[in-house]
């Protein structure tokens, strides 16, 4: 008896169409490709720091970026000029830990992303100056306001992606290919580990890629490029036939992968210089400003 | 946090980027393709469906039957309320949809789409969403209510048959459905079962069943807060944590004697009542017939039972030896040599005559949803809830279906004890069959005993009421009468919604519905909180020590220092399965894949 277990699909995500891939929500607003970017990298990377402010796992913070990134593909998605970053953020977040065992109040998440939005905070994450608290307090009006935003954002985030809610992330998948292929011994090595968290890093990292490569590619394809570029770096010598055959990614695939996590490094150190401190705007009042300021 | 001045465009209700917004821009209309077909394939508006008939209505919200405009054809639509807005869309529908988004199986009820319905109220818009799954004629409860069905033998192996193709399909995709009943097995006209209500559902992190292998062991601890109680198996009720996906098969075995008895076959008024039911029914637990049960923690803190020897082929001899060995396999102690979906599928009983009915020759049946059935409601005892956590937008039948029963809110009940009926009821049960010449549904010849008495009611005493009407009523006709059908106060919210229906009645001024039913006893005492089921009001001893427990959470909680910032504890007002209450059970279980 075939186990049916594998319809259930419990190692793939849906993936971004063509067609959404080439037109946005956003670009029909009057958003060029280049700034919306940019909008995206500002908001997945506020999620990832939200995410460690409020104490949620890695997996979990992975699964509400790749939310964030599916609000906004395609012309049916969200706009940065509608729903701006860093509610969409806020409420990434909050659906993802919802989900997950450990879900977050909207005290905390409205909290968070007070103290994120403070100015020093927004400079400096994760080591910001210490700054005056006042600076990022919520009174219990602006909580209810912020409360009602997340939550009508949350909607919205719902709705747009028909509650297709389910996010694979490949991080144990990794683990569990290194496992296979025979590097990560029973009694951890300095080598077996940085390999192990250079890998996840790869991993983290790709999530920021303006590819977007989490909803263009599925699990298993990532799993396999984080550990072949991180082997290659950490010289772990993986076996020299056509391993990544066995985990269904051809090397075609392998190779854009690999491509695509080496150019992300410069990609972002390029948009930290293009956007200096604060300037990347995040709410729909600064997206609207930045277009002006384009005309 | 600075709201942005666009709020207009954040309100769920205004699509972000309408086609006439596109095109007064200039740009091109990608809202449409050429044909004019809507591009978006998210969430379609309610609009596409044409609503018919209201088919349930529970403490969670509606249920509609409609028909979709575009191919015309026909689904239920539940709708999830937003009652506690102050946490977003309800935690526990969220996770089913989920769930549900990932199954696809001919026997497990499929969620077609989600539709949005926009409205406009006073000053505040809203967004009303709706599952959509669909149409299903009766559930299994409701069908064996209704005094005109009988089930032949042939009908009752095809259903069992897709039942457990069904929970073999879950239980390889590592799914615990964790509240199997009748109320949650939805069949329609054309012989089709389903399994509904992922509402408990979540992934199971133990190795799947394998053949002859029973429920296999569990290596991790999940809560015992699961499962119905008249469907909660042994190693539950005595509070084993590591349990595996023969709960689900306990609940098959119980469904499986209710198709022959026409009612739920262990009726436990209260957690030890249920294993005292139990243990008469297929012996006392012993180190043999169940390892380990006396180090478990116990049922109320009971761990001794007199010794039984069992009853089941006493009970159940009219049905034959090979169904008494499937239901005894099924009711078997040892939740590690229980029969597993995989191997019951291959039991004799299936195999020798009568062999099973295809679904298509099973005859139609009169459908059975709630605003149906309400003649019919007390016969049956009360359904003790579901815990919470429990369904979306579901009642405690499961589904459309809020039951008939809660009326008789009585006493102990024997499990199949054929008491006679009160003269006026089986009065009232003719009445019913003389004034309704709607079409029979095809009689069966095996009438062995099969007739259902209604147990005695204390508390509708005197005549039969009216007549029931003979179509549909809507529910601002009903009479005190016809008060709905809602198991008694503690349970009330166990059963069905998302998370506000445990509140008290008189404390949901929001809801479109009135509020029905008595009035819950442990409302009264300000203190409703049924995700720890606390079912029978009658039986303070567990009620106490449910209390006690949710102190304890609490305490727990604090521990955990992740109490809410800044929001009073009102018990008064708490609404019973606030999720915090969901965060603790969580919490403790790892609802984490």
């Amino acid at each position: 008896m075939v186990p049916e277990g594998e319809t259930l699909s419990s190692l793939s995500n849906p993936l971004a169409t063509v067609e959404q891939l080439s037109n946005s929500s956003s670009s029909l607003d009057g958003v060029p490709p280049s700034l919306e970017s940019s909008i995206r990298f500002a908001g997945l990377q506020i999620t990832q720091a939200a995410g460690i402010l409020l104490r949620i796992p890695q997996e979990i913070i992975a699964q509400a970026m790749v939310i964030f990134t599916r609000f906004y593909l395609g012309p049916e998605g969200g706009s940065v000029r509608k729903n701006g970053a860093k509610d969409v953020s806020a409420a990434s977040i909050y659906i993802a830990a919802k989900l997950s065992a450990d879900p977050r109040t909207t005290r905390s998440v409205c909290n968070v992303y007070a103290y994120l939005m403070s100015a020093p905070t927004r400079q400096a994450f994760p080591n910001p100056p210490p700054h005056d608290p006042e600076s990022y307090f919520l009174s219990e009006g602006s909580y209810h306001s912020a409360r009602a935003l997340l939550l009508q954002t949350e909607t919205i985030i719902l709705r747009t992606l028909s509650f297709n809610t389910k996010v694979v992330v490949p991080h144990h998948l990794a683990l569990t290919y290194l496992q296979t292929l025979g590097v990560l011994p029973t009694v951890p090595s300095s080598t077996s580990r940085n390999l192990a968290s250079r890998t996840l890093g790869y991993l983290n990292l790709a999530l920021f890629s303006p590819q977007l490569l989490y909803i263009t590619h599925q699990p298993t394809s990532l799993a396999v490029a984080a550990i072949y570029l991180t082997a290659r770096e950490v010289e772990v010598k993986l076996p020299s036939n056509e391993w990544w055959e066995v985990f269904d990614v051809d090397r075609e695939e392998l190779g854009f992968l690999v491509v695509a996590l080496q150019s992300c490094e410069g990609w972002i150190r390029a948009e930290k210089e293009r956007w200096p401190g604060t300037s990347c705007p995040v709410t729909v009042d600064g997206v609207n400003l930045e277009i002006k300021d384009i005309d | 946090m600075t709201s942005t001045p666009m709020q207009r465009s954040l309100d769920p209700l205004e699509p972000g980027d309408t086609p006439t917004q596109r095109t007064a821009s200039g740009k091109t209309n990608l809202e449409k393709t050429d044909d004019g077909e809507p591009r978006f394939n998210g969430c379609s508006t309610i609009k596409s469906y044409e609503i018919s008939e209201k088919l349930g209505e529970g403490t969670f919200g509606e249920v509609y039957k409609a028909r979709s405009v575009k191919d015309g054809h026909v689904v239920a639509l539940k709708k999830i309320l937003m009652h506690n807005e102050k946490d977003g869309f309800p935690i526990t529908a969220l996770r089913e949809i989920k769930l549900l988004k990932m199954l696809s199986h001919p026997n497990v009820l499929r969620l077609e789409e989600m539709a949005v319905e926009r409205t406009k109220g006073e000053g505040r818009k809203k967004a009303i969403m709706y599952m959509v799954t669909p149409y299903m004629d009766h559930d299994l409860s409701g069908l064996l209510e209704n005094p005109k069905v009988h089930f032949s033998e042939p009908q009752i192996k095809c259903y069992m048959l897709q039942l457990l193709e069904g929970l073999r399909y879950l239980h390889a995709s590592k799914i615990l459905h964790r509240d199997m009943k009748a109320a949650n097995l939805l069949i329609n006209n054309r012989g089709i079962l389903q399994i509904a209500d992922f509402g408990l559902a979540r992934p199971y992190d133990d190795p799947i069943p394998r053949p002859g292998n029973g429920g296999g062991e569990a290596k991790r601890d999940y809560t015992t807060l699961v499962v119905t109680r008249w469907y909660r198996p042994p190693e539950l009720l005595l509070q084993l944590r590591r349990y595996t996906t023969a709960i689900d098969m306990w609940g098959v075995g119980c469904v499986f004697g209710e198709m022959f008895r026409g009612k739920p076959i262990l009726a436990g008024t209260s957690d030890l009542n249920q294993a005292q039911l139990i243990f008469d029914l297929v012996g006392s637990p012993t180190e043999e017939n169940m390892p380990g049960w006396s180090s478990l923690p116990g049922c109320d803190g009971v761990t001794s039972f007199s010794s039984r020897p069992g009853t089941l082929a006493q009970v159940f001899r009219q049905e034959g030896s090979s169904a008494i060995s499937l239901l005894g396999e099924l009711l078997k102690l040892d939740w590690r040599k229980r029969i597993n979906a995989i191997d019951a599928l291959e039991h004799p009983y299936f195999k020798n005559p009568p062999l099973p009915a295809r679904p298509g020759d099973i005859p139609r049946f009169e459908d059975s949803h709630e605003l149906d059935r309400r003649r019919f409601r007390g016969q049956k005892a009360a359904l003790p809830p579901a815990p919470a956590g429990g369904s979306v937008g579901m009642g405690p039948h499961g589904d459309w279906t809020n039951g008939s029963m809660a009326m008789n809110n009585r006493g102990l009940q024997r499990p199949w004890g054929a008491k006679p009926g009160f003269p006026g009821q089986q009065q009232q049960q003719q009445q019913q069959q003389q004034q309704q010449p709607q079409p029979q549904p095809q009689r069966y010849n095996d009438s062995n005993n099969r007739t259902h008495y209604p147990p005695p009611d204390h508390r509708v005493p005197g005549p039969p009421g009216p007549p029931p009407p003979p179509a549909h009523r809507p529910a601002w006709a009903r009479d005190a009468n016809g008060l709905p059908p809602r198991p008694p106060p503690s349970h009330v919210s166990g059963s069905g919604g998302m998370g506000w229906s445990n509140e008290n009645p008189t404390d949901v001024p929001r809801t479109r519905m009135p509020a029905r039913g008595i009035a819950p006893a442990g409302a009264a005492r300000g203190e409703v909180d049924t995700y720890i089921p606390a079912y029978a009001s009658r039986d303070s001893g567990s009620r106490d020590r449910d209390e006690g427990l949710r102190r304890e959470e609490r305490a727990n909680w604090r521990r955990h220092g992740n109490r809410r910032e800044g929001e009073a504890r009102e018990p008064a007002r708490r609404r019973s399965r606030s999720p915090e209450r969901f965060w603790e059970r969580d919490r403790h279980e790892g609802y984490r894949r």
